[in-house]
């Protein structure tokens, strides 16, 4: 059965910060989908239905949760494109990163990011973090028109 | 010699002595036409002499005959003819007598000149072929320039016959001083004696310098006039500058008169294409002296110059030497003393005062003055150098009369007479002074004082008077700086800006390795901050997926393992967090504003009440100034303070926690003290030391970086920070901050 809820790409290179956050994730009762990334140009490919999403329906993720450390494009560069595309620019961007270096946050915001939350070392923290960025991105947050499907509500019977 | 010209007759700078429109009677003068040798000036006593009506307009070869069977046409066709008078031969024209035929060319002008021979003369040629070589091995024979110019006034004298021969040597700005003497005491002694340079006016001088030897053979002659052909056109005045029978000042007449010097001869010493000084020969009566010997003396006085070259150059080159040594010796100084060249400079005293041959020494650098010798007080010195640095515009700046070039330094009691100057840094107005006395109290007056020369009614062209005039020229006046000084002073001057260069390429090069460390370092810690958490993230997360997961599988210990798991790579993550915190402060730039220090510590009090609620905690805090620091790192510094007086009064059932500040003119002191558990003083230099714990972790938690960040952060301030306390009696921590400059 198709989610009709929007997905929540994530994008993260490293498998054992991907598989806690997609636990947090899990933890928080989304509904959504969780499309995962690895580096980059997976994300953009995603977000641009290029490569190996070519064939996958048209609209943008509910939200995108990025890493700054990343194979091939990094982070930074990600959010560049996203905010240098028409289609892609008002997607709700937040990064997640274990950086707290201020040049990386100023970068971010400079670029655009809607968040930018620092990973907290304490797994209830962790926990807590991604889910109310779930939940505020995901759910509460009245996504950009041109999004498939703002509301439950407007969902359409498949 | 036309010293001493008089120093009051205004008149005689502009007398045009080149162009004096007459000759002296001893002889007679035609200008020629060229090519046709046909005569258009003649000396009035030409056509007597010559016994012609009129020698004007015919064609010389006409009215004289040929000499030694040449015609003169052929004699004067020679291209060698120039400015200097050449002997044609001797002539015996029907007028009677015996003349030397001399021709010149000046101005366009062919000029010859007939001098009266002599009746009988003191000299053969091979006489005075001798008596040059003779004066020749007395120079080889020393290398003494007072007996080389003693020789040459003796020897002068011998050739001449006269009554005294003086040689007198022009300074740098053309004052003369009698170096050497020869007389027969009928007339007064002069040496020793100075003459201010306006006793030659300068044209004389000039003239002096082109036309080496001049004789007045009677200061009692009538000028013959020089007369033009009734038929030529109007030539304009003949320029006699290089003639022999010139005519002379009737005021230089009328001196000599009065001086009871009846003939005089003067024969210049050319160095260097300058008047180094003059031969003066006097004679009471008058006396001709022919050409040849004329030539004997031109030819003594230029071996003299010569020798005074040979000498000068030997000096200068020692002097060189010497200040090549002198410069190497400061540097030596220079050198021990690291980026200070000042104090390298001024160690060695000697050297210093020696390099510019002064009396006092300085060196302004930024305000800031080290001095040696005389030399005017701080506040002077620094307006010295305030000026130059506002109005020099050379890197060398020398006088011999400061108040001249810096009119404020009158007012300066005792001010010195001369300064050298050379410009370090434009940038930050740098300066090394030198300073010199005034001439009259150093130049040693060869005063043995002669008894002047008196001549009745002559006060005014009296030589003493002269030396009044000169004393009254060189007051407020150094000894100038030569142009060897002033090369000196440029070379030391880029040794000095090498120095300093080199210092500042140090300095670059440093900054570039500390710029280089400090990418390094950014880098390393932007992968500490992205890595090295990543792990302890990792260990925690999965120790709590574990515990949830296998909850009922495990043990109380099992569980408690898991806890202390967790917790260790908590705190590592901690560790790191503050690492980072600590290490990003060191590299983040100050943002300096006003800080209101009650603000940031009331703050700093509410944040860290949240860890002691239901505790029972007096706090004092007193009024706290406002400081200029960045306001973000203050709140840091106030914060961990204050934590840190709650943190250990924890055992305290009233804890009293004291917060007050202190003023000194030159900063703030604030002291956080408390009544906790306090520290021994043993270690006091350990606490602020990155993680240095006074405590046991069971005790009192913590990284123990707080105080190291507390300390670096007043360093970057230019402050400070310590602490005093004991074991159990509670601890102060103070931290100063330097008053920010109005």
């Amino acid at each position: 059965m198709t989610n009709l809820l929007k997905p929540i790409l994530l994008v993260e290179d490293n498998p054992k910060d991907l598989e806690l956050t997609l636990v947090a994730l899990a933890k928080s009762n989304l509904a959504n989908d969780v499309v995962t990334a690895r580096d980059g140009v997976e994300a953009l490919d995603y977000l641009m239905r290029r490569g190996n999403w070519t064939e996958r329906p048209q609209g943008n993720p509910a939200v995108v949760l990025l890493d700054l450390k990343l194979p091939k494009l990094d982070g930074i560069q990600v959010l560049k494109a996203i905010r240098s595309d028409s289609a892609l620019q008002s997607l709700p961007v937040v990064i997640l990163t274990s950086s707290r270096e201020e040049q990386d946050l100023i970068n971010s915001y400079r670029l655009g990011v809607n968040a930018y939350v620092v990973k907290p070392v304490g797994f209830p923290d962790f926990i807590e973090a991604i889910q109310s960025l779930g939940m505020f991105w995901a759910v509460l947050n009245e996504p950009p028109p041109g999004s498939v499907k703002p509301r439950f509500a407007d969902a359409p019977a498949s | 010699m036309e010293f001493p010209q008089t120093v009051d007759t205004t008149g005689c700078e502009h007398e045009p002595i080149r162009i004096p429109g007459s000759i002296q009677p001893h002889g007679f003068l035609l200008v020629l036409s060229e090519p046709d040798f046909r005569v258009t000036l003649a000396s009035a006593n030409a056509a007597a002499i010559l016994e012609v009506p009129s020698p004007y307009d015919r064609s010389i070869d006409d009215f004289l005959p040929p000499v030694n069977g040449v015609s003169w046409r052929a004699l004067l066709s020679q291209a060698s003819i120039g400015n200097s008078p050449q002997q044609l031969g001797i002539v015996g024209p029907t007028g009677g007598g015996e003349y030397l035929a001399l021709a010149h060319r000046h101005a366009g002008k062919l000029i010859l000149e007939f001098e009266r021979t002599a009746a009988t003369s003191d000299f053969r040629l091979e006489q005075l072929h001798a008596e040059s070589t003779e004066f020749l091995a007395a120079l080889q024979a020393s290398d003494d320039a007072s007996v080389a110019q003693d020789a040459a006034v003796r020897k002068i004298r011998k050739l001449t016959g006269f009554d005294r021969v003086l040689l007198y040597q022009f300074d740098e700005d053309q004052h003369g001083t009698t170096i050497a003497e020869s007389g027969n005491d009928l007339l007064p002694g002069y040496l020793g004696l100075r003459f201010p340079a306006d006793d030659i006016p300068a044209q004389a001088r000039e003239l002096y310098r082109l036309n080496r030897v001049r004789l007045i053979l009677d200061a009692n002659y009538i000028p013959v006039p020089i007369v033009p052909s009734p038929n030529a056109n109007d030539e304009g005045p003949l320029d006699l500058t290089y003639a022999v029978l010139r005519s002379v000042s009737p005021v230089h007449l009328e001196y000599m008169r009065n001086m009871g010097t009846a003939a005089s001869m003067s024969i210049s010493v050319v160095n260097r294409g300058r008047l180094w000084g003059l031969i003066a020969c006097h004679h009471t009566e008058p006396r001709f002296v022919p050409f040849a010997v004329r030539a004997a003396c031109d030819f003594v006085a230029q071996i003299l110059s010569l020798q005074i070259e040979t000498h000068e150059r030997a000096a200068e080159a020692e002097r060189r030497v010497k200040l090549r040594s002198l410069e190497s010796q400061l540097l030596t100084s220079m050198a021990g003393h690291g980026t200070d060249y000042s104090a390298g400079l001024v160690e060695n005293k000697q050297a210093l005062l020696e390099f510019a041959d002064a009396s006092g020494a300085a060196v302004v650098v930024d305000q800031k003055t080290l001095t040696v010798g005389r030399t005017p007080d701080e506040h002077q010195l620094i307006r010295i150098a305030e000026h130059l640095a506002k109005h020099g515009n050379s890197d060398v700046v020398t006088t011999d009369c400061l108040t001249t070039e810096l009119p404020f330094t009158r007012d300066i009691p005792q001010c010195p007479a001369g300064m050298a100057a050379i410009s370090i840094s434009k940038l930050h107005p740098s300066f090394v002074l030198w300073f010199r006395d005034e001439k009259t109290t150093t130049v040693h007056w060869a005063g043995d004082p002669r008894k002047p020369p008196r001549v009745p009614g002559q006060e005014r062209l009296h030589p003493r008077k002269s030396f009044e005039v000169w004393k009254e020229t060189v007051r407020g006046h150094s000894a100038r700086f030569t142009s060897a000084e002033r090369e000196a002073l440029a070379d030391l001057r880029n040794s000095i800006i090498g120095i300093v260069l080199r210092t500042a390429e140090e300095n670059a090069d440093l900054s570039a390795e500390l710029q280089r460390s400090n990418k390094e370092l950014e880098a390393f810690s932007y992968s500490v901050s992205h890595d090295l958490r990543a792990p302890f993230r990792h260990i925690v997360g999965y120790s709590e997926l574990l515990r949830e997961r296998a909850a009922e599988r495990l043990t109380d210990d099992d569980r408690r393992h898991l806890q202390i798991i967790a917790d260790s790579a908590e705190t590592a993550g901690q560790l790191v967090d503050n690492l980072l915190a600590y290490s990003r402060m060191g590299r983040t730039k100050l943002a300096k504003r006003p800080v209101n220090l009650n603000e940031v510590f009331r703050i700093a009090q509410t944040d860290a009440m949240l860890d002691a609620r239901g505790r029972r905690i007096t706090w004092n805090i007193g009024d706290l100034p406002t400081v200029e620091a960045d306001p973000s790192m203050l709140q840091s510094v106030a914060h961990n303070l204050l934590s840190n007086a709650v943190k250990f009064t924890r055992t305290r059932s009233d804890a009293v926690i004291t917060v007050r500040a202190q003023e000194t003119p030159h900063e703030y002191m604030v002291s956080v003290r408390d009544n906790g558990v306090g520290f021994d003083m043993a270690y006091a230099d350990k606490l602020f030391g990155v993680f240095q714990r006074m405590h046991r972790m069971e005790d009192f938690e913590g990284t123990g970086i707080g105080l190291a960040n507390v300390q670096r952060i007043m360093a970057r301030h230019g402050g400070r920070a310590w602490a005093q306390g004991a074991v159990d009696c509670g601890a102060e921590f103070t931290f100063s901050l330097p008053k920010s400059k109005p």
